[in-house]
């Protein structure tokens, strides 16, 4: 049925499309109007749901994060004060700076490890090799971060696997509890994030470097440049989208972590892993400063856009 | 409403008379299911759950089981829930009461002649309306046993350094502590990862410096408590030195609670702070190897201190199976069979009223001296609660972080006391 | 030619340090779920006895079945219903992109970057007020909301490629615009909703914020949520824990397997999109 109906459809758009000129210079007026109404009508679901599970909750998290409230109990009004805190708190800052502390690891080590691989290989994985190398990578994309974190735990644990390969290396000395250490615990938090995103990270830009024109490279050679030149003038500029997407998931990624850190150390020790969506988890239902919670809430949703926004402009594609 | 209320107590009297002349409650004889939250990897609780069913068979446990620190987090959510448990381990009560999530006990205390328990026993049990202070005012949970911490020691470590006897000052243990050092053995085997292990060798410290009573004070939220005092900074500097002296594993913020049982039974450190819950258990993966004393005294003689706290558990207020809860946890307390359980599985003195008798153990066990060292406490009025029980956060925002920071040397003695004393002023201003 | 050739062998080298990388996690995992319950193994060594039985238990204690089921009958309520409404909306805002609705859109976009945590709180008091707290219902309903940012830029993304004409073409046949919408809208856009339901399975079957604030009950939650109160529960046992752990991460790594080139696709497509 439905065939026969796309079918005629389609070999009607061919013969008449000098026909559908014409009827493009009917009266506008109604038909925008009725156009408006039948679009408004496929949308209006999707609209309810967002506006009931996403604007209105958004709405509320800013109501609350002025106000001071248990959550059970009475609320009282209290203004910004809750932002000032915020912005004020030494303990607050660090969580705040901890997450951006985890775009080193998510952001910078998957995009170098993923452009290196990209600039080597300069072409399509193919064959079996190529889909086995495809499948592996995105394993990590696949599984629950909390698996990832379970695993990494695990790796990371005082007799756990990077401590057995350090003493097989003879760098025994160096074997510690990771997760444990004031010093190491943020970036081996930041490395599972940077498993995580690696593979995804390489697959895109290798997929984006198949796709630029290898005699581009060629005269570039015949100009003498080196592979350095060759990375920085030619493949980065001609990544710039890939690039952009990269930076885009692994910087929102670590700055609303929350299942990694939530599993692997709970923000220990002391605050050194403490990140603001588990404080937000922490205030509002553990420690019941839902107004709190809501500030800090807000105050990291507009940081991912502040964030965001800037590497989508200089990502966004040339005209 | 009052008059509702009214219609439901006489509505209440009238069942109570047409059953029988006011029986206590129970569970009944329907199937009832009732729901649970529970500690992980404590087998106690349900134990003797299974043996409440195995008696009753008409009452079955719904159990769920969450790690502390979870505990600490979710408790409050769930009472406040659409589906509250009937019974639930309490890590803090102060907040629940205060907002009116846990049931008053004191209607079972009548019921159940709860009276006959000594007073002493449930005072950490009771809190004012408003959630402070603690230690006076109704009933809002029961203990399923009353546990106790001090160190254990592995005996064939103590035997290598020549450590015949335990100490009984705390100069004597400072000087084990060195000589395990210098004969490479870990001192002190501790969980810091998580939850703030070290939070037992300083509330034992604090206890061997000053009297429990003003700690006691400060865990209660009685007005103008603090924690920062002249003797519990004593307590946390001794701490510190113990730290900068390496007794403890370098990996301590790595270690959590299990890691710790599993290493100190293993052999991996000679002393362990942790309390007798784990006595049954040591008495049958270690038997014969592990010891225990109280935290010796500052000075010979001096007064003997420890944390000692009941296993607290909880009755949601609005549970649906309350009234079968609480013959539960009488049932724990006064049944034979409950209370030999909890003496071998749970190696804590089973509370309960006095007259009944407290199961035997093998001689020579650890239970046996932890049990001994329960009634020294009990005799010298040493009992203090613990310290991260004084508000519901006060343990992850408070001792966690600071202890955690204390090992990694990131925190002194003097700023660990002020910076969670901070913590509990913002959290009583609440 | 030469240097092509060296080129190819460094970057296969280079790739299989990433995928020893990758793998390794797994294989200790695997290693220690095959140690003597309740033993701290090593972190790895293939065990002189190893304790297959250590899956058995965990596929026990963690309730597999109910656990899959649970998941199953989430993402049933949350793919189907997330890909209609998003399909239609896209659509929607496909035919007013140059007009008075395009705010409309923009709205949508506000949500893109949204983290969760956000607006969990709220979401927590008004799961409650709906009293669908601790039900399946409650991750459901916000979820698909919470989707709908990114599935409604992703099938807008898909119309606004598609030629006006073939819609124009069908106008002009009287076709009324619901019939127009299933009958050749839907059936062009296939390939785009089918990445969309990839994403939208993965990201609800592995969603954890969401079940740890709104469900207690783990036989209520994904599996992802599960296994979170798997770890609560049994994280104590470190076999156990990564036996569970690896036979809750099992059902997607099947599913990824057997649609590799569908799941890459999307995943890839997604993030470049998204």
């Amino acid at each position: 049925m439905s065939e026969t109906t796309l079918d005629d459809a389609a070999m009607r758009r061919a013969e008449g499309s000098p026909l559908q000129s014409t009827g493009a210079r009917r009266p506008r007026f109604g038909r925008d109007q009725r156009k408006l109404l039948i679009a408004a009508g496929f949308i209006a679901p999707a609209l309810v749901m967002y506006a009931a599970f996403v604007l209105v909750p958004l709405g509320m998290s800013v109501f609350y994060s002025l106000l001071r409230w248990d959550g059970i109990g009475r609320w009282r009004f209290v203004g910004l004060r809750n932002y000032l805190i915020v912005l004020t708190d030494p303990d607050l800052l660090q969580v705040i700076g901890n997450a951006f502390n985890l775009i080193l690891y998510f952001t910078l080590i998957p995009i170098a490890l993923g452009l290196a691989v990209a600039t080597v290989i300069r072409g399509h994985m193919a064959g079996p090799f190529g889909t086995i190398t495809r499948t592996v990578l995105f394993l990590p994309q696949v599984i629950p971060l909390v698996a990832a974190g379970i695993a990494w735990s695990w790796m990371f644990a005082s007799t756990g696997l990077v401590n057995q390969l350090l003493t097989a290396l003879g760098l025994g000395p160096l074997a510690r509890g990771w997760l444990g250490d004031f010093t190491f615990a943020l970036p081996a938090v930041g490395m599972i994030g940077a498993w995580v995103l690696l593979g995804l990270c390489t697959m895109l830009l290798v997929t984006g470097i198949a796709k630029i024109d290898q005699s581009i490279y060629e005269a570039a050679e015949l100009d003498g440049a080196g592979r350095w030149q060759e990375l920085v003038y030619i493949t980065i500029p001609a990544l710039r989208q890939e690039i952009g997407v990269c930076v885009t998931v692994t910087v929102i990624a670590a700055l609303a972590s929350f299942d990694i850190v939530y599993i692997a150390t709970a923000g220990g020790p002391g605050i050194s892993t403490m990140v603001p969506g588990l404080e937000i988890y922490r205030l509002a239902f553990a420690h019941r400063q839902v107004g709190l919670a809501s500030a800090l809430a807000i105050v990291l949703m507009l940081l991912v856009l502040l964030c965001v926004l800037p590497i989508q402009w200089f990502a966004r594609p040339k005209r | 409403m009052k008059t509702l209320e009214a219609a439901g107590i006489a509505l209440s009297l009238s069942v109570a008379a047409s059953t029988g002349a006011l029986a206590a409650p129970s569970c009944g004889t329907d199937p009832v299911t009732v729901s649970a939250y529970f500690e992980t990897g404590f087998p106690l609780a349900g134990k003797l759950a299974a043996e409440f069913s195995n008696q009753f068979p008409n009452v079955k446990f719904d159990i769920k089981e969450d790690q502390f620190a979870n505990l600490m987090e979710n408790t409050p959510r769930l009472l406040a829930g659409d589906a509250p448990p009937d019974l639930v381990r309490l890590p803090s009560m102060s907040d629940l009461v205060a907002n009116e999530l846990l049931k008053n006990l004191d209607g079972y205390y009548t019921d159940f002649g709860w009276d006959q328990f000594p007073a002493s026993q449930l005072i950490q049990l009771r809190v004012e309306p408003e959630g402070r202070p603690r230690g006076t005012g109704s009933l809002y949970a029961m203990g399923l046993n009353y546990s106790m911490t001090g160190v254990f020691y592995n005996k064939e470590l103590a035997a290598k350094i020549g450590m015949t006897s335990p100490p009984t000052t705390l100069a004597e243990l400072d000087a084990i502590l060195a000589k395990a050092k210098a004969a490479g053995i870990t001192p002190i085997i501790q969980f810091n990862k998580t939850n703030g292990g070290l939070a037992f060798p300083l509330q034992d410290l604090m206890g061997a410096y000053g009297p429990p009573e003003p700690i006691n004070d400060w865990i209660f939220q009685k007005d103008g408590a603090t924690i920062d005092t002249p003797s519990n900074l004593k307590a946390a500097e001794h701490l510190e030195s113990w730290v900068k002296a390496g007794y403890f594993a370098p990996d301590t913020n790595a270690i959590d609670y299990f890691a710790m049982m599993s290493g100190f039974m293993k052999g991996d450190g000679l002393f362990m702070f942790n309390g007798d819950w784990e006595s049954g258990n040591l008495d049958k993966q270690m038997a014969g190897k592990a010891g225990f004393f109280l935290m010796p005294p500052a000075e010979a003689g001096g007064r003997h201190a420890a944390m000692s706290a009941p296993l607290t558990y909880g009755i949601g207020a609005k549970a649906p199976h309350a009234d079968c809860a609480a013959f539960f946890l009488n049932w724990v307390a006064t049944n034979p069979e409950a209370r030999k359980i909890n003496v071998e599985i749970g190696g804590s003195n089973p509370g309960g009223p006095t007259s009944l008798p407290i199961p035997a153990v093998a001689p020579g066990s650890v239970t046996e001296a932890t049990l001994a060292a329960g009634s020294v406490i009990a005799k010298e009025n040493g009992a203090m609660d613990f310290i991260a029980n004084a508000t519901g956060a006060i343990f992850s925002a408070g001792w966690t972080p600071e202890l955690q920071k204390l090992v990694g040397g990131r925190q002194t003695a003097d700023g660990l006391l002020k910076a969670v004393q901070k913590e509990y002023e913002q959290e009583l201003s609440r | 030619m030469i240097e092509t050739r060296s080129n190819a062998l460094v970057a296969r080298a280079m790739l299989i340090a990433l995928m020893a990388v990758t793998l390794l996690p797994f294989l200790s995992m695997l290693s220690a779920a095959l140690a003597p319950s309740g033993s701290y193994p090593a972190g790895l060594q293939w065990p002189s006895d190893p304790q297959w039985g250590n899956f058995v238990k965990a596929f026990e204690v963690a309730n597999m079945t109910t656990l899959l089921w649970s998941s199953s009958l989430i993402v049933g309520g949350v793919v189907p219903v997330s890909v209609l409404i998003a399909t239609m909306a896209g659509y929607g805002l496909s035919r007013i992109d140059k007009g008075r609705g395009k705010w409309l859109y923009l709205v949508f976009v506000l949500g893109l970057t949204l983290p969760f945590e956000a607006v969990i709180t709220p979401l927590y008091y008004e799961v409650k007020a709906l009293g669908i707290l601790n039900t399946r219902v409650a991750l459901i309903l916000p979820l698909i909301g919470l989707f709908m940012p990114f599935s409604v830029y992703w099938m807008r993304a898909h119309f606004l490629n598609v030629p006006q004409e073939i819609g124009e073409a069908a106008e002009v046949d009287g076709a009324s615009d619901w019939k127009q919408f299933w009958l050749i809208q839907v059936p062009i856009a296939r390939p785009a909703i089918m990445s969309l339901s990839i994403l939208l399975f993965l990201w609800t079957w592995n969603q954890f914020l969401l079940p740890v604030v709104l469900v207690q009950d783990p036989e209520q939650r994904t599996m992802a949520g599960a296994l979170g109160a798997f770890q609560g529960q049994w994280g104590t046992d470190v076999p156990l824990l990564c036996a569970g752990a690896l036979l809750i991460l099992t059902p997607t790594v099947i599913l990824f397997l057997i649609f590799q080139r569908q799941f890459v696709a999307a995943l890839l497509q997604g993030s470049v999109k998204g």
